[in-house]
């Protein structure tokens, strides 16, 4: 043993002109950035992640194959003039289906085309007295087609022959007096994918909250931080961090969504898709912000992660609900239980979208329900960093919000 | 200076702290001794803002410890803490980041106390992948770190095997070189009367014992005087006056002299017996200190 007890040389304590002492935005930066970097090498982190963007992909996939778009036909023909094309390719239009007429030389390659599936039907014969219609099996879409092309074309040639000149038909001027129905209820599925994640994500993001403080009280290691800085930098630091970080997941699901749904030409419109993508996006921002706090809270009253769900419970069930409702106000969205519920703060970030997308809220309505939301979370953080201050350095068995308000540190 | 003034804390009805007033001069290893429970570490965690004192302050070159002086204090609590799932390397790194020191000079600050404590090779491995000694090693880099002003450590000794409580009692005393306060609580008192040059003892809520161990044993009541005299008979030292016997047996007597007794009428007394082979007083061990000031009901000046 080299050491003694006993030391003549009295230095003054030294300068560190080189540390200077963090601002609170500071610490609060350092504890959100080791939140990303530590989750962001997660593997549960990335797994659901990629889950996340995959399952999104494979939704658009299943969309395109089961034949949300546009549909088309192959038609083939033997015999028949320009006129007969020409109808059938009209006939097809209002039935929203792509015609294509191709012309066969004979019976038998008509026969080979469909025996081939080349094409759906082969027309024989079209102005003839028995015009005949080749199918694999009968009851196809394709039969109606033909049969009313037929139909329209022998109504003109009676026509004309009986000498009768057809004005053309006026065009009828559509008067909307509600909003378009068709489109809206694209928005409407949108919104309810994007709540679906939404649901998804706040859980996901609120476990990562609440066992990060876990883990941090059952490992002591918050003794250590709380040396160095307050109880709300600590929970600030770290509800920002997941919170970028979620951000960040949502809005990749975001842009490789609307990229898809443009390029797969899912949607038709655009524009509607975007803003309702939007609307979810600052959605997340302010649910999160909510549940992350009292995640955060409920979190902090336990020392052992076996026991968090026991505290996280309650408010896993009120996002059940939320999205129950929503579920519900897709089918009716004026519904006096989704119009309530979505100015409850907690329950709105899953309703209010949907009720957007339907077109069913007012500007005045969304405002109100952000503002209620943001006053929910300044009650939170409020009265929940003190709950939060007075519960990290209990450990033991699970803590009462009283003793936790009770132990408040100065 | 450290000052410890007047600190009083109840928990409830429990009134754990009762005024315990100490200083610790700059380059000072003050060991910290108390019962358990005696309220050690409520009254460090008092200076680490982690509990909230009743009546007293604690202050560092005569200002009240707030929290920017307390970035500048390491802390080794008495729970060990580290996220167990960073790597050795990050954790140390982001400890000296929360004492203000920046990312460059926090990465080269990490660096030099894993290689200084022995742990260069486990930098990039998970803290829970590390023995419990090894972690203690983390544990007390994390303290040094951020090259505090202070040092305060809740038993950083206990858990050590003898070669790491070697290593730490040097990068401790490297410390009080460089002119840091050190102040650590112990339950090896071998160990406080080997490293420090003060010593508080901590009993019912108060400082009932401070000072250099040499003070101690001065101020020390009824000093103890060994005498080993094999002839002599059962009872030989008790005829003297101010004297009582300890202990008696076989020829082997400690005896307590009363104040102004003279010990060389005892040695007369004993080589009246015949031979004597051993006269000497007793320098009471701190064990023998702690044990007398703890159950001792009135306070020893110091």
């Amino acid at each position: 043993m080299t050491a003694t007890a006993h030391r003549d040389v009295r230095t003054p304590a030294p300068a560190h002109s080189d540390v200077k002492p963090h601002s609170p935005a500071q610490l609060v930066r350092l504890v959100a950035g080791r939140e990303i970097s530590t989750r962001i090498r997660d593997k549960g982190f990335l797994v659901s992640s990629a889950v996340l963007i995959l399952l999104i992909i494979g939704l658009m996939v299943f969309q395109v194959v089961i034949g949300g778009g546009e549909s088309t036909s192959r038609i083939g023909l033997v015999g028949g003039d320009q006129a007969v094309e020409q109808v059938l390719r009209q006939q097809g239009q209002a039935l929203d289906t792509e015609v294509t007429v191709v012309q066969l030389a004979d019976e038998d390659a008509a026969r080979t085309a469909v025996a081939e599936e080349d094409v759906e039907a082969a027309l024989l014969d079209p102005t003839g007295s028995r015009p005949e219609l080749l199918v694999q099996t009968a009851g196809g879409s394709a039969e109606d087609l033909v049969q009313s092309a037929l139909a329209a074309l022998s109504v003109a040639d009676q026509l004309s022959e009986a000498g009768v000149q057809l004005e053309p038909a006026p065009e009828v001027d559509v008067v909307a007096l509600e909003g378009a129905e068709d489109d809206r209820s694209q928005a409407t599925i949108v919104a309810l994918l994007g709540v679906g994640l939404l649901y998804f994500l706040f859980i996901l993001f609120g476990q990562f909250v609440a066992q990060g403080v876990v883990e941090e009280k059952s490992s002591r290691v918050v003794e250590l931080l709380l040396a160095t800085m307050r109880p709300w930098q600590l929970l600030a630091g770290k509800i920002i961090g997941l919170g970028a970080l979620g951000l960040m997941q949502i809005a990749v699901i975001a842009v490789v969504g609307v990229a898809g749904a443009l390029a797969f030409d899912v949607v038709d419109l655009p524009g509607q898709l975007i803003g309702t993508v939007l609307t979810v996006l600052a959605w997340f921002v302010i649910g999160y912000a909510f549940y992350a706090a009292v995640f955060a809270v409920a979190a902090s009253l336990v020392s052992r992660q076996e026991d968090l769900g026991s505290v996280l419970t309650p408010t896993t069930i009120l996002l059940v609900v939320g999205f129950v409702i929503a579920l519900q106000a897709a089918q009716d969205p004026s519904s006096t239980m989704a119009t309530v519920t979505s100015y409850v703060p907690g329950l709105s970030p899953m309703v209010m979208p949907v009720r957007q997308a339907a077109g069913e809220a007012a500007w005045w309505e969304v405002g109100l329900a952000v503002l209620l939301m943001v006053l929910a979370i300044a009650v939170i953080v409020r009265i929940g960093g003190r709950i939060y201050a007075g519960a990290l350095l209990r450990t033991g068995g699970r803590l009462k919000l009283r003793e936790a308000l009770a132990a408040e540190k100065s | 200076m450290l000052e410890f003034d007047g600190l009083y804390k109840a928990y409830g009805s429990n009134q754990v702290l009762e005024g315990v007033s100490f200083t610790v001069a700059p380059g000072q290893m003050f060991g910290f001794c108390g019962s358990n429970g005696a309220g050690k570490t409520t009254t460090m965690r008092i200076a680490m803002g982690l509990a909230r004192a009743d009546a007293g302050k604690v202050r560092w070159s005569g200002r009240p410890v707030d929290e920017i002086v307390r970035r500048r204090i390491g802390y080794m609590p008495e729970e060990r803490g580290l996220y167990p799932k960073m790597k050795v390397g990050e954790q140390l790194s982001y400890f000296a980041r929360l004492h203000g020191l920046d990312a460059r000079a926090a990465g080269r600050a990490a660096e030099h106390w894993a290689e200084r404590l022995g742990l260069g090779e486990r930098r990039g491995d998970r803290v829970e992948k590390l023995s419990l000694g090894n972690q203690q090693r983390v544990q007390l880099a994390a303290a040094l770190v951020s090259e505090p002003d202070v040092l305060i450590l809740d038993e950083p000794f206990s858990g050590l095997d003898p070669v790491g409580v070697d290593s730490l009692a040097e990068a401790l005393l490297e410390q009080c070189r460089r002119g840091v306060p050190v102040v650590f609580s112990s339950h090896q008192l071998d160990l406080v009367e080997r490293l420090c040059d003060a010593v508080g003892i901590l009993a019912r809520g108060r400082i009932v014992a401070s000072g250099t161990v040499a003070e101690l044993r001065s101020t020390t009541v009824g000093r103890q005087l060994r005498v080993v005299a094999p002839d002599a008979s059962p009872g030989w030292a008790s005829a003297v006056p101010g004297v009582r016997v300890v202990s008696e047996q076989r020829g082997d007597t400690v005896l307590e002299l009363a104040p102004g007794t003279d010990d060389q009428q005892v040695l007369a007394a004993a080589l009246a017996t015949g031979r004597v082979t051993h006269f000497a007083w007793r320098e009471p061990t701190l064990v023998e200190l702690f044990r007398d000031a703890v159950t001792t009901p009135q306070e020893v000046a110091a």
